[in-house]
Order: C-alpha cells, then structure tokens, then sequence
C-alpha cells in the first residue's frame, strides 16, 4: 500500500474513482462512475432500475469486486474481498430483502458473529445505542413475527453495534407505511447528527429531495448528475434520472380500440410480506390496444400481474373480462377464457427448464383436447407437430425438439414462451417485462409479435420497467407507484419530463 | 433422436459401472487391510449372486428373488422424488401391506385365494390410510414429509409388532405370524427356489409407471410440479392434489411390496419377528431409486444389482470367512458409492436451484 495510494485529501470519507463493472454474463452495470461521500453527509443515489445504484453500493460495502476502478477510505487506497473487509473499515449496507435469521430472537440477530468478547456487555451496549438513536426494538423478540419496519430497524442496529460509519441504504422505504418512513428519516437525521454518513439508494423523488443533502444520479451506468439538495427540484431530477431524447416517433398503425375486455376496479392485493402491494388499482384494457404500465420495478406490478392471473389471491375489487367476473378464478379457468399471460421469469414460471421443448410447448395447455388421446394419454407425436410449428413460424432456434429448454439461449426460450402464448388464440396477453435480458434482436421480434397481435384487434396488457418499451409499444401509458397508478395517460400527451416525475412518484 | 437417447443410457451405465468400481476397490482395501483375501472374497461373492445358472438355479433366482421387493420399493421413492417429494414412508407401507396379508389370513381362516384379494385390498387400504395422514400434514400444515413419514414408520412397526405378538402370532411358532395359506401363496415362478411370479408384477409396475410418467397428461402434470412448482401453478396445475396423488402411488406401491415379500416368499410366508423380513426394505428402496437416477425402468436394473449384492455377500461369509460385520460394512461401502452419481445429480439440481434463487435476488 504505502502512501502511492493516497489522494491527499481529507475531504471525503469515501472516493470511488472511474469504477466499472462488467458482470460474468457480459452485462456493463458501471461505465466509469465517481461517487464521493462527506463525513456527515446523507447521501441520495437516485435512479431507475438498472441505472447501477445497486452495484456501486455492493462494491462499496465489499459484497461485488468492481472490475476496474479505485476506492479510496479516508484517503487511503483500499481493495476488499469480503464484506467483512468492508465492514472493518466503518462501511455497512442494508439490503433490500434483509438478511436476518427469522426463528431467532432480535438480539440473537444483532450480536450474531461477533467475537465472544464483545458478547460481554453485549445487551447493556445495544440498550445504550438504542436510547442514543432512537431506534426502539424488542430485543427478545423473534424475528420472525415482528412487522417489516422493525425488521428493518434490526439490520440497521446490527450495523450500527459494528460501529458503522458509513450506512448504505438500498431503497428502504419499498415496504414501509408512511408513519414508519418517516421514522426512519428521523433516524437518519439522528445518525447524521452522530457524524454518521449515509447512502440513501432510491427512485422516489419526493423521498431524496426531503432527507439528502446531496444527490448523485445514475442512469445507465453513468452519473449524469450531481447535485447539492439546495440546487435540484423535482423536475431536473426527473429529467436527469430518466434522460433526453427517448421519446422517438413511433411507427405504430393505429387502430381502433374496441369493446372493454379487461375491467379492474379498485384493486387490492397482498404483497409476500403480508403489505398491501396493490393498493386500489383501477383499469380498463380495450381490444385493439396495449395498456402499458410503467414504473419502477417493486411497487405492485408483479403482484398486480399475479393479481389478474390467477397467480394471487385478490383481496378486494373487481376483475371484469368480456363481461364476466374472475376475480381468484384459478389459472386454468382463465386460460379457457382467452387471457394468456407472459410472465416475468421466463426460467422459474415461464418455462420449465429440464422440460424438453417439446414438453414446455404444451405448458399451461397440456391439457387441451389437441394433444390428448385415449385414456388421457399425451400424444407426443401431436405435441411434436405443435412444438415444431411454433419453432418454424416464430424462428426458433432450438438444438432439438427433445433437448431440455435450459440449453436454449434466453432469446429463444423467451420466444418460445410469447409464441406457447400467442398459440392459444387467446383475447388478451398480459405480459410482463417481456424483453428483460433479451439481445437486441430478439428484443424487436417480440415486440413486434405483441404490436402485431395488437393489429389484429386483440390486446396487450404490458407491463415493463424499460421506459423505451412502454413507449414504443403502448396506446395509453399508466406509471405504478407504490401500489397506486400515479395517472394514466395517452401516449401521445406524454413528455419525457412527465413521465420522469410520475415514475418519482409526483403526479400533476 | 434415437441415437442420443442411446448415448445418454451407455453414459449413465458407464457411471454406474464406475461408482461400483470404485466401491469395489475401497471394499477390497478394507478387507485386505483386515487380512482378508480381497479376490476370493469378490470371487465368491459372485459365484453366490450368479453362479452357473444352467448347473444351479439357485444363486441368481436368489438374486432376482431380493430384486423383487426392492423393484416396488424404488418405483415407490422414484415417483415421490418425481413430484418433489422425499416420502420416507415407503417402509411403512411396506409393513401395513404385509399386514393386510397377514390379518385376512387370521380373520378369513380359510385356504382360499380370497385371502390374498382381500388381504392385498387390506394392505394397501391401510398403507393409503397411512400415506394420507402425511399426505395432508404436507399440503394442508405445510409439515415437511420427512418427519411425518418417520414417525409414522414407528407407527406402522409396533402397530405390526402388536399384530404379529398378540393377534395372530403361529401357535407353533410364535417368532412369526400365522403363515398365509397355500392356495393364497403367490405362486412360485421358478420350482425349488424362493423367485415367485412377484418378479413379473413388479417389472410390470414398472412399466406402467413408466408409462403413467411419461406417457399421460397425468404423469406430465405430476412431473411438473416436481421440477418447478411455480411453474406447474403457471400451467393450471393443482400440485398440492398432484402431491397427493404421488403419496397415494408411492404407498400402493410400497404396500406391494409387502404385501409379494409375505405371500410371495417362501419359506415363511408370514412376518417375523421384529419384522426382520421386512425392515430395510423401503429404505434400501431409496438407494435403488438413486441408482436408478429415479427412472422407472432403471430401477428394474438397480435393485437386480442390489439383490445380486445381498444374495452374494452370504457367499463372502462362507466361503471367504468374513466376518459378517465387515461384510455389512463393506456392503454398505459399495451401495454409497453406486448412489453416488444419483446423489450428485439430484444434489446439483437442488444447488442449481438455489443459485438461481440468489442471482433473482441479487
């Protein structure tokens, strides 16, 4: 190390220099990024899914090696090969989905790993920490039955017991009530107070603005904004967060939208966690249209589209196709109704992966009278002939009809699924970020088999976190935040500055 | 296509015959460090699993005759790990099939076929009964299979041992059960041996399930919601029946076997005490099915190699003088490693999954 290493300035507690990051799979999540972060300073890093918020912070916190790039800790040059590298020099992150040991009890969780040593006054030491932050929790509690607020609170006491000086947060107002957020700004204020410094991970724009001090945007790997809190506004950071030029003139035929088929009033349903994840959803899906719903990704959409398939359970409202009620119809039973659905994971819902391609061509429809004969037996040879119209019509490239779909590349086994799909002739497709991961020519393939399936007065019910998806393939555009439809919009009447503040979270 | 099927089977016999190698040597090293001849132990090992059989019969119909209850037992497992189960209550099943035989013989007291009909609807009535209890823990309560079908294993055990001790224990006798009537005994397939025609009902189990998994829209839905149970909900499927579904097969299957071990094999044709005839059997099943990569029709293969293991070793004591201690555990060696490639492969699976998880997560 030595002092080649030092910046020679004590300005900043954390320098990250031109980090890049480039995953195994060849996916550039950082294309040369700075962060600088202040003693005292809470920190807000602001942008939409995939901007590479995420992947900065976990090579902060030592969980990703970045694969170029320098980080400098109070001047000194550092490299980390573990979390607990990081952990030693002040630097902790709570992550989204927590890590804590449900079935053991709240201090069992705080003090877990730590040297016998510091076991000793180990209860009185947290009992101080928390009258010093305000941070109140049931220390002989399990885990396990304690709301996801206090669960919340847990990890960040069990970082501050490390004597963390640095506390990266990644979007951790996602799960909480209103009354629980503001709990927790005051206790990053409190922290701040302390000296603490804190990254605060986020795409709520009304968020950032009222508890950093300062914001970095990300978008698409790259700052395109640093600004001190004094200086930005809910449209500037809207704007540098979701970017220029984006809105292109798209060439979609018009056609007439026609009949109601899908009408949802006032929709609610659960989230894993027991919250409410759809809060009073409303829409309507006409034939001969796409409905896109935009946003960022964990603010009900997935369990919106779990809500209307059959997926989840509805708690509340009303689910109308073609004049029926279905709300909680199992799969099935919508299937024969004429509702398809491309679900969001292609690899753990859409497909089968040690299924043959033959055997995930039939999946959702085996049992259809097509390829069943005597005594319920499958006909493999009808099956074959389907499986094979499908690979030809919708150019498929496959190895063989009986090789299992994990050796398909994630192009053809996501066409293979919007083609299963499209075969059922069904009346409506809601369809999930159907291009996420995809090379760019199977991204327009698809998208052109949805615009054409449009054409021929069915409709689409699309759901996406890519912007330029929504935009290029939707009629009317509505932007979920936090469980609610923040507006719904023709496309036409959109700018890029509206939408950027809707996905924040800031309606007109 | 028919080619690649081919390949695929040759490499997976080739993996067999390695694990079994490699079994075998480690076996031999151990035996050779206790100061026994290693090759006369494996060579008499062999003669008493397959012998000549043109001059003596009876080494390979033993053989075939330890297959039999294994075949069932394996098909039992086999079904349940396709549905994502690991129903550990195929032994009891095993027992409460025998059982049924055994009670029809006490209550019916007549030499008549009858007691076979009717002490197999028995056996597997109660076995059902047994499977449903865990059957419905699992889907209703979320209680993990495992532990349920252990403890019910101990159920089923005293519940026979009561049975065999003070409902119908032989007069004459009274270390077993009353013996199952001649004209209800399945009969022999090969005269003056214990190999009977359950050998022919179980390979044709097996190629039913073969068929039932494979060949039915019944088989494809069960397959599915074992591989991925998200998936199987995405295509309609109601898993948690087709998990019910998987503990009723596997536990007629189960009940099969006991019920062909005490009807079928001679020369007790009733349980014996502390069910000796009859313990091991559902588990040695789980080896099988491992062997077997959890396919129907291997299993068939599996538990002829397993049974040619058993009726072999009595060869080692014999002949080799090994003592019976080691010939367990060098029995015990050989079936470790012939799972092995199963383990791993179901192993990987299970990894493969849970890597998936956390790059979802990540």
């Amino acid at each position: 190390m030595g002092n080649t290493g030092d910046t020679g300035s004590d300005e900043y507690l954390v320098l990250m220099k031109n980090i890049v990051k480039i995953y195994p799979d060849g996916t550039i999540a950082l294309r040369g990024v700075d962060f600088t972060l202040r003693r005292g300073e809470i920190h807000g890093l602001l942008g939409e899914n995939g901007a590479g918020k995420t992947t900065l912070m976990k090579i902060l916190a030592g969980i990703l090696k970045p694969t170029s790039g320098t980080i400098y800790v109070v001047g000194k040059k550092v490299v980390f090969s573990a979390a607990a590298d990081a952990l030693k020099l002040g630097i902790g992150m709570v992550h989204q989905n927590l890590s804590l040991i449900p079935s053991f009890t709240v201090y069992e969780n705080i003090v877990l790993g730590l040297p016998r040593k510091q076991l000793l006054n180990a209860r009185e030491n947290i009992n101080k920490l928390m009258s010093l932050t305000g941070l109140r929790v049931p220390l002989d509690e399990r885990v396990e039955v304690l709301p996801f607020g206090v669960k919340q609170k847990v990890e960040i006491l069990k970082m501050l017991f490390r004597n963390v000086d640095v506390l990266i947060l990644d979007e951790p107002t996602t799960n909480l009530t209103l009354t629980e957020t503001r709990e927790l700004f005051n206790m990053i204020n409190e922290l701040k107070k302390m000296g603490k410094s804190v990254v605060f991970i986020t795409h709520k724009l009304r968020e950032v603005m009222e508890v950093a001090d300062r914001i970095t945007v990300l978008r698409k790997g790259r700052v395109v904004g640093e600004v001190p809190r004094a200086e930005a506004n809910l449209n500037l950071l809207a704007q540098l967060m979701v970017g220029r030029n984006m809105i292109s003139a798209t060439s979609r035929e018009t056609t007439t939208a026609g009949e109601e088929l899908l009408i949802v009033r006032d929709l609610w349903v659960l989230s894993d966690l027991g919250t409410w994840a759809v809060r009073g959803v409303s829409l309507t899906v006409r034939s001969g249209e796409i409905l896109g719903i935009a946003g960022v990704e964990g603010n009900g959409q997935k369990e919106l589209v779990e809500g209307l398939t059959g997926l989840r359970r509805v708690e509340k409202g009303e689910v109308i196709f073609r004049g029926r009620r279905i709300n909680n119809l199992p799969p099935s039973e919508l299937y024969k109704l004429g509702i398809a659905h491309i679900p969001e994971d292609r690899t753990l819902m859409g497909l089968i992966l040690d299924f043959t391609v033959s055997e995930n061509s039939i999946l959702s429809i085996q049992r259809s009278t097509s390829f069943r004969g005597f005594l319920n037996t499958l006909v493999w040879g009808r099956v074959a002939e389907h499986a094979l119209s499908l690979i030809t019509k919708f150019n498929i490239t496959a190895p063989s009809l009986s090789s299992p779909v994990k050796y398909l590349s994630g192009g053809n086994q996501q066409r293979l699924v919007v083609a299963r799909e499209i075969s059922k002739e069904p009346q409506l497709i809601i369809a999930a970020q159907p291009t996420r991961g995809l090379d760019i020519s199977a991204t327009e393939h698809i998208r052109s088999l949805l615009l054409d399936f449009r054409k021929r007065g069915k409709a689409v019910l699309l759901v996406s976190s890519d912007l330029e998806e929504i935009l290029q393939l939707s009629d009317r555009v509505a932007v979920m935040y936090e469980g609610r439809f923040v507006g719904i919009k023709n496309v036409s009447e959109l700018t890029e500055d509206k939408l950027g503040l809707m996905l924040g979270g800031v309606s007109d | 296509m028919r080619r690649k099927v081919l390949i695929e089977v040759l490499i997976k016999t080739g993996n067999v015959v390695a694990a079994m190698t490699v079994g075998l040597i480690i076996g031999g090293l151990i035996m050779q460090a206790y100061g026994y001849d290693a090759l006369h132990a494996y060579y008499s090992l062999l003669r008493h699993a397959i012998g000549n059989p043109l001059t003596d019969p009876y080494p390979l119909t033993s053989t075939l005759s330890l297959a039999t209850p294994l075949i069932f037992t394996g098909l039992a497992f086999a079904v349940s790990v396709r549905s994502g189960l690991f129903n550990i209550g195929v032994e009891n099943a095993v027992y409460l099939g025998a059982l049924g035989v055994v009670l029809a013989s006490g209550f019916l007291k007549a030499d008549t076929p009858l007691v076979l009909v009717i002490g197999s609807l028995m056996g597997l009535s109660l076995s059902i009964l047994f499977a449903l209890v865990a059957a419905s823990l699992k889907v209703f309560r979320g209680v993990h299979e495992v532990i349920t079908t252990i403890m019910l294993n101990w159920v089923a055990y005293w519940l026979v041992e009561y049975v065999r001790v003070n409902v119908f224990p032989d007069l004459r006798d009274p270390s077993k059960t009353i013996p199952v009537p001649p004209s209800a005994r399945i009969p022999l397939l090969v005269a003056g041996t214990e190999l009977s025609v359950s050998i022919i009902i179980a390979i044709i189990a097996s190629l039913t399930t073969y068929f039932v998994l494979w060949y039915t829209v019944f088989g494809y839905e069960l397959r599915a919601t074992g591989i991925n149970l998200i998936a199987a909900k995405y295509a309609g499927i109601k898993t948690s029946r087709f998990m019910i579904y998987s503990f009723l097969l596997s536990a007629v299957l189960g009940g099969l076997a006991g019920v062909c071990e005490v009807a079928g094999r001679p020369p007790h044709y009733s349980i014996t005490t502390g069910i000796s005839n009859l313990v091991g059997l559902g588990f040695d099943g789980i080896a099988v099915s491992l062997i077997g990569l959890n396919h129907p029709i291997a299993v068939i293969f599996a538990s002829i190699l397993i049974g040619a293991l058993n009726s072999g070793v009595r060869g080692m004591q014999i002949e080799a003088r090994v003592p019976f201690e080691l010939v367990r555990l060098i029995q015990g060696v050989i079936v470790v490693s012939l799972a092995m490639p199963g383990v791993l492969s179901t192993f990987r699976k299970y990894l493969s999954i849970r890597r998936g998880r956390m790059e979802v997560v990540s």
